[in-house]
């Protein structure tokens, strides 16, 4: 009885890690461009899935829905590199971390005050009748989690080893200078990653608001979570995060059923701080040398 | 002189009798609450102030140190019966505590990983907090009872000037601090930690300490929070307040006690602020003005990007056409913080009262203190006479990255007193040799002996040891002036402890400080410049400030790389007559350079490298003519052999 | 006519300050954002629905005039610190007849001594956690300013034990969120299981926070210690959070708990795992009589809304106007102190929606809390989700309701 229940909790926790490997892995793409990120992702996660629960709403249907809610990812991805990024780029500062923070600020008052502050249940054809492998009860909607975090990293991945226009993407993140230099337009490159990591909170939004429904604050015990798997993982690390997501999530279940669901977050913030002190580049990253 | 001091504590005095002269005319206790609150909260963005104006991090953890201040002072009352001071010691050691543990990981961490390390932080404290309920009480809340202060029980009036008391004395303190070699080493560690750390500032220690220092006072802040509202609970200090917190700063102003203060008002009485439609119309139309006056004029000038003069506009366009639209504008506060925060960051980075101050300094015409008269410059740096024995030795020394071997065995022994050239084509070796050798890069193998002893690793340990040196790619305190670049280096004159220093009582070695660095200013010609900020320099007076700077340290071993790359002629004699100058003085100088000329004037030796591998030495005309030497740097020998041997020179 | 009427007063309101020296100011404060929202609104909107009746028919008679009301209302967004600084400034004005509201337990205690200390007159409502009261009856006061006017926890959770035991359950898990409410309920619970002749085991006692989502460790932990029903004291989106996870866990057994579980928040976010779910309630939203078919009507056409969100926190929220109005009315003055002598001896019943008020207070004594409670027993029944409504959970209690207003 008790190895199904641990079976129990790890499942359902390495899926929820899925997630926050989803949107760790958007981090990754806009950090491997611009050695930025955007420190508002939650609240893009946010606006996004309410975008897409009013295009529900409006009627339209659940497969048309999500190009539609991944496309206003894009168009929020690009907004915030714009407002956000470029000019701390262009300056060579850091003042992206704050204004980052603001716009995704912005993004939740707006949100409060456009949607209400009451959480929403998010209609989706997938069932939640649980499926029952082995005595751990597993719902349609938690596999369609998983089927869609790996098919959209699939693809971009893809997108990147297999295109010019992802090639790009290591250029100039290995040297941006340099690939300006070779006709590599940096700032477009970094738009690009910006744009694909809106679409993949986009995405992580609609795979995770059925299950704990659409709310302005859905999004803010997600993004640390995401934030540690990004940096223990390594914030170059590609399909590192998967597996660090995996085992956040599970480690969160274990510890939210062993120790009191109110520690649930403590085992992902211990690990934030202790992997940003001994290996601040992650597990599978590589630390880079200065030249000076 | 005497107006600035007028003027500047004429209106800090002004301003704290103001305050607390209000509860005596006004009696509604809500006002009071009020004002308690705004005291409180500038005593804790004073604190943030350290982390995000003076060594510029974004610091997410302030909110979790006033909370854990709170519940620390509260509970102290508790538990262990103490007093009002006694709490509120309790709290401010909590806070510098707690400071220090997190600072240990997060401070060798830069921007966004040390963003992300406060911000875990102050998660886990919510979460702490909120969990332990034996402790805490947790979600339900913990009664504090307001203690006695030295027998007596505290009104609301007398806790208020209290709180009032505790600010003028952070105030005093912090003014002291930020004024002192304190504040330039924060400042510097900034603007370039390696170059810090190269100069014997120490990098790490100094934010360490700031760090805490403005915990600490988010702990004591905490501890007065607690005595007021006399409830706390762990939602209280969370991510939202702390963005708050940043607003205060950042619009108030970064690297200012004034910005803090200002602030502070703002997150104070913002709630009211909002509440009154009418007020918040007036203030954002103002602000939009002032957004169009100053864009407009900075598109003209072209002295700002099109992005930073359009985006406040729009932005404060937004809140000013936005606030007559909305229903209510509570509802609304977060956004409003945002397009305000929005706003000062893209187009007023230094704040309202960095602007003011320029502003208010133009129109009453402040000079700037006066400065000492220079220091007799042998008093600086007293010439000395080297007995020309070996000071530096590199046994085989090995610097390899992954594959590449940068610096692949060299032994080479720099004797004392003399100019030492190094050159080599580019790509061979010599600055990872150098940076191998201040302790940037740690050596793969071999070894270094400075007088026999093995140099200590890190730059920071060698800068101690009396080795000194500037950097190929300009290593500069860009935002810290000329003058301050010198100071913050200088060796020797900073021993008045961390607590005097509070106390105001570092002013003496200030200016000795100040007289020293204006010597050496002079020695590089540089003096007129004393006050003109690193950055606005020409790029050669920048090179030739980098060299002053690195002479503060008054070291035995002068290292310098390229220290003519990009000079024009005029600049590149006058470089070899300082470096004369120096030489004479006794210290020993490595040259790494690519000017020829210059390495035949000044080199009494000159080791070549290539590939990382030492293939001639000896003197300079005699390394010139090498064959080898010549191969390295033009190619085969024989396309060199009808090439004037003795009068090449390569371009950097 | 009458309805238009209402209207044209609740637009009036805002024209109120015109007429300041001739109103009764009064301010109402709840959580009008965030998860307690819907009960915090309802309380406000059923208040001012008669405020805005009685401001229509003239107002209160003070003396020879007639005096409007004049309503402040504050938002503490179920905040304790927020709840505070509004008790500061509420009680620093120095005309305020008296307060009414806050939901939130841990908002009364951090706020209402401020009220005390001014000796403003507040009643409490919906707020149901008992700590409210007690927290006078412990400090011994001798005089107290503040009442409450809703079922609190110390009956409601006497209901919620009886109704398990009458359904023969002999294994519970209690489940309780982390704050005041919270946990005072689960003592309360726990209390009323030894007082009731210790017929139920406790196998699992669960807490939550505000804001989980995933109730599964608690579920597991309760499901395989052999719970046979949920006794749980939470609100709105925390408990539709542990119903889906019951109905994923395929725990078939009912949730019976405090209140909150008629929020629309709970009822729209469990959809139909919600359905069968026990609360005590003091108002149910159906016409069973005249005056209470009039108020539901009245509040649907002046919101705008089908569905009232929270029809306790609205009825209560009307009733406790009116038991106010009449108690200016005896003291023939605004005057906050004078309003509280006559609320603790209210001559003249008081007919409203929940029931006819007859003297609903008493002087108040500090070793006992129910002198400044107005709920007994007999005016709360159990009520039941079932597809999107709360209804009627027993039978009996309509009728029983029906037959006394026609008395």
């Amino acid at each position: 009885m008790y190895s199904v229940i641990i079976s129990q909790m790890v499942v359902s926790g390495a899926l929820m890690g899925l997630v926050y490997a989803l949107i760790a892995y958007g981090f990754q793409l806009t950090f491997s461009t611009s050695q930025t990120i955007n420190f508002g992702q939650g609240e893009l996660v946010m606006v996004s899935a309410f975008f897409s629960l009013t295009l529900l709403d409006w009627g339209v249907p659940f497969w048309l829905m999500v190009p539609g809610g991944l496309l206003f990812g894009v168009v929020l991805g690009l907004a915030v590199e714009r407002a956000g990024v470029r000019l701390a780029l262009e300056q060579k500062s850091e003042g992206w971390i704050l204004l980052t923070i603001i716009i995704g600020l912005l993004g939740f008052s707006a949100a409060e005050n456009i949607w209400g502050r009451d959480d929403r249940p998010f209609p989706t054809p997938i069932s939640s009748d649980a499926l029952q492998f082995f005595g751990v009860s597993i719902t349609p909607l938690e596999i369609s989690v998983a089927v869609g975090v790996f098919t959209l990293m699939g693809l971009i991945e893809l997108f990147k080893r297999k295109t010019l226009l992802g090639k790009a993407f290591e250029a100039v993140s290995a040297d941006r200078d340099a690939a300006e230099l070779m006709g590599i337009s940096a700032t477009r490159t970094v738009m690009l990653s910006y744009g694909l990591s809106g679409l993949v909170a986009a995405m992580a939004g609609i795979l995770v608001s059925p299950i704990t429904t659409v709310g302005p604050t859905m999004a803010s015990a997600l993004i640390l979570k995401a934030f540690s798997v990004a940096v223990v993982a390594g914030l170059d690390s590609g399909f590192g995060v998967v597996v660090i997501g995996i085992f956040l999530g599970a480690l969160e279940s274990l510890t939210s059923f062993y120790i009191g669901s109110g520690w649930r977050e403590a085992p992902g913030l211990i690990l934030l701080i202790l992997a940003l002190a001994v290996r601040p580049n992650g597990v599978f990253g590589k630390a880079s040398i200065r030249k000076v | 002189m005497l107006k600035r001091l007028l003027l500047i504590r004429g209106a800090e005095i002004i301003a704290l009798t103001l305050l607390a002269a209000i509860p005596l005319t006004v009696s509604n206790s809500y006002v009071l609450g009020l004002l308690t609150l705004l005291a409180i909260y500038g005593i804790l963005l004073i604190g943030l102030d350290v982390t995000v104006g003076y060594l510029g991090q974004v610091n997410l953890a302030q909110a979790a140190f006033l909370g854990l201040g709170a519940y620390a002072a509260g509970l102290s009352v508790s538990l262990l019966g103490f007093g009002m001071l006694g709490a509120l010691t309790v709290s401010m050691l909590v806070g510098l505590i707690f400071g220090g543990i997190l600072a240990f990981p997060a401070l060798r961490l830069e921007g966004p990983q040390f963003a992300l390390a406060t911000l875990s932080f102050s998660a886990l404290s919510t979460t702490v907090l909120n969990e332990w309920e034996g402790l805490t009480g947790g979600a339900q809340g913990l009664h504090v009872s307001r203690p006695i202060f030295w027998g007596h029980t505290v009104t609301a009036q007398g806790f208020y000037w209290l709180c009032l008391i505790l600010l003028a004395l952070v105030w005093l303190a912090m003014r002291n601090l930020l004024s002192s070699q304190w504040g330039r080493a924060f400042e510097a560690l900034r603007d370039s930690p390696i170059a810090t750390d190269a100069m014997g500032v120490g990098t790490y220690r100094h934010k360490v300490a700031g760090f805490a220092m403005g915990s600490a006072l988010g702990g004591l802040a905490g501890g007065l929070y607690a005595f007021n509202f006399q409830y706390l609970q762990p939602q209280s200090f969370v991510y939202e307040l702390m963005v708050i917190l940043l607003l205060g700063v950042v619009l108030g102003g970064r690297k200012s006690l004034w910005g803090a203060f200002f602030g502070a008002s703002l997150v104070a009485l913002l709630p009211n602020l909002l509440s009154n439609r009418l007020l918040f119309e007036v203030i954002s139309t103002i602000g939009l003005l002032a957004a169009l006056v100053a864009g407009v004029r900075g598109l003209m000038k072209k002295t700002t990007r099109p992005f930073q003069a359009i985006a406040p506009i729009l932005a404060l366009g937004l809140l000013a056409v936005g606030g007559m639209f909305v229903k209510n504008t509570e509802d609304w506060r977060k956004a409003i913080f945002a397009l305000m925060l929005f706003s000062v960051v893209v187009g007023l980075p230094e704040g309202l009262m960095g602007f003011a101050a320029r502003f208010l300094t133009r129109l009453f015409h402040i000079d700037p203190p006066a400065l000492p008269p220079a220091t007799v410059l042998d008093r600086v740096l007293p010439a000395k006479t080297p007995d020309g024995g070996p000071l530096l030795k590199l046994q085989d020394l090995k610097r390899h990255f992954g594959g590449v071997k940068a610096v692949d065995g060299i032994s080479i022994t720099v004797h004392s007193g003399q100019i030492h050239g190094l050159i080599g084509p580019n790509g061979s070796g010599k600055s990872t040799a150098v940076n191998v050798i201040s302790g940037l890069y740690a050596p793969s193998a071999g070894k270094m002996l400075l007088h026999g002893k093995a140099l200590p690793r890190g730059m920071f340990h060698v800068a101690r040891t009396g080795v000194s040196r500037t950097f190929q790619n300009l290593q500069l305190f860009s935002e810290l002036s000329a003058l301050d670049n010198v100071m913050v280096a200088m060796k020797g004159v900073y021993r008045t402890p961390l607590p005097l220093v509070l106390m105001g009582l570092a002013r003496g070695e200030e200016k000795r400080a100040q007289a020293d660095a204006l010597a050496l200013l002079a020695l590089v010609r540089l003096k007129h410049l004393s006050r003109v900020s690193a950055k606005d320099l020409t790029y050669g007076d920048q090179r030739f400030l980098e060299i002053a700077r690195a002479l503060a340290r008054k070291p035995e071993l002068l290292i310098l790389d390229e220290p003519a790359a990009g000079l024009a002629l005029p600049d590149v004699n006058k470089l070899v007559e300082i470096i004369w100058n120096i030489h004479n003085r006794g210290i020993t100088i490595i040259l790494i350079e690519h000017h020829m000329d210059v390495v035949s004037e000044l080199c009494n030796v000159v080791t070549v490298l290539d590939g990382g591998r030492v293939i001639a030495e000896g003197a300079a005309e005699e390394v010139k003519r090498d064959p080898r030497v010549i191969e390295a740097y033009l190619g085969t020998a024989s396309e060199a052999a009808a090439a004037e041997p003795c009068s090449f020179q390569t371009n950097p | 006519m009458k309805k238009t009427l209402i209207a044209l007063s609740l637009l009036g309101m805002l024209a109120a300050p015109v007429f300041a020296a001739e109103t009764i100011k009064i301010a109402i404060t709840g959580p009008f954002s965030g998860g307690s929202a819907p009960m915090g609104a309802s309380m406000r909107d059923g208040a001012k629905l008669a405020i805005a009746e009685i401001n229509a028919s003239g107002g209160v008679s003070v003396g020879a005039k007639k005096m409007l009301f004049d309503v402040i209302e504050r938002d503490d967004e179920a905040k304790n610190d927020r709840g505070a600084l509004i008790a500061q400034e509420l009680s620093s004005m120095n005309d305020l007849s008296g307060v009414i509201g806050t939901v939130n337990t841990g908002v009364v205690l951090a706020g209402d001594k401020y009220f005390q200390e001014k000796g403003i007159t507040k009643i409490i409502t919906p707020a149901a956690g008992s700590a409210s009261m007690t927290q006078w009856s412990k400090a011994g006061v001798p005089d107290l300013s503040i009442f409450r006017f809703a079922a609190h926890d110390g009956i409601q959770s006497e209901m919620v034990v009886e109704e398990a035991i009458n359904r023969k359950f002999t294994k519970v898990a209690v489940v309780y969120d982390s704050t005041n409410y919270g946990v005072s309920g689960r003592d309360d619970m726990l209390d009323q299981i030894k007082k009731q002749g210790n017929k139920l085991e406790v196998v699992a006692s669960e807490k939550f926070n505000i804001g989980d989502k995933d109730m599964t460790a608690q579920l597991l932990r309760a499901k395989s210690a052999g719970a046979q029903a949920i006794l749980i004291w939470g609100i709105g989106p925390e408990l539709a959070a542990f119903a889906n996870g019951m109905a994923k866990m395929e725990m078939k057994m009912p949730l019976i708990g405090g209140w909150p579980l008629s929020m629309s928040n709970f009822i729209d976010n469990a959809g139909k795992n919600g359905n069968g779910t026990l609360m005590p309630q003091t108002f149910i939203e159906e016409p069973i009589t005249p005056k209470v078919k009039s108020f539901i009507e009245s509040y649907h056409k002046a919101y705008n809304v089908a569905r009232i969100a929270s029809p306790v926190s609205a009825a209560q929220g009307y009733d406790a106007v009116y038991i106010f109005a009449a108690a200016i009315k005896q003291a023939q003055s605004p005057d906050t102190h004078k309003i509280k002598e006559a609320l603790e001896d209210l001559r003249d019943p008081v007919e409203g929606v929940i029931t006819t008020w007859k003297h609903p207070f008493s002087k108040w004594d500090p070793a006992n809390e129910q002198t400044h409670e107005a709920f007994r027993r007999e005016q709360v029944v159990m009520g039941m989700v079932m597809d999107g409504h709360v209804v009627f959970g027993n039978d009996s209690d309509r009728q029983r309701l029906i037959k006394n207003a026609s008395k």
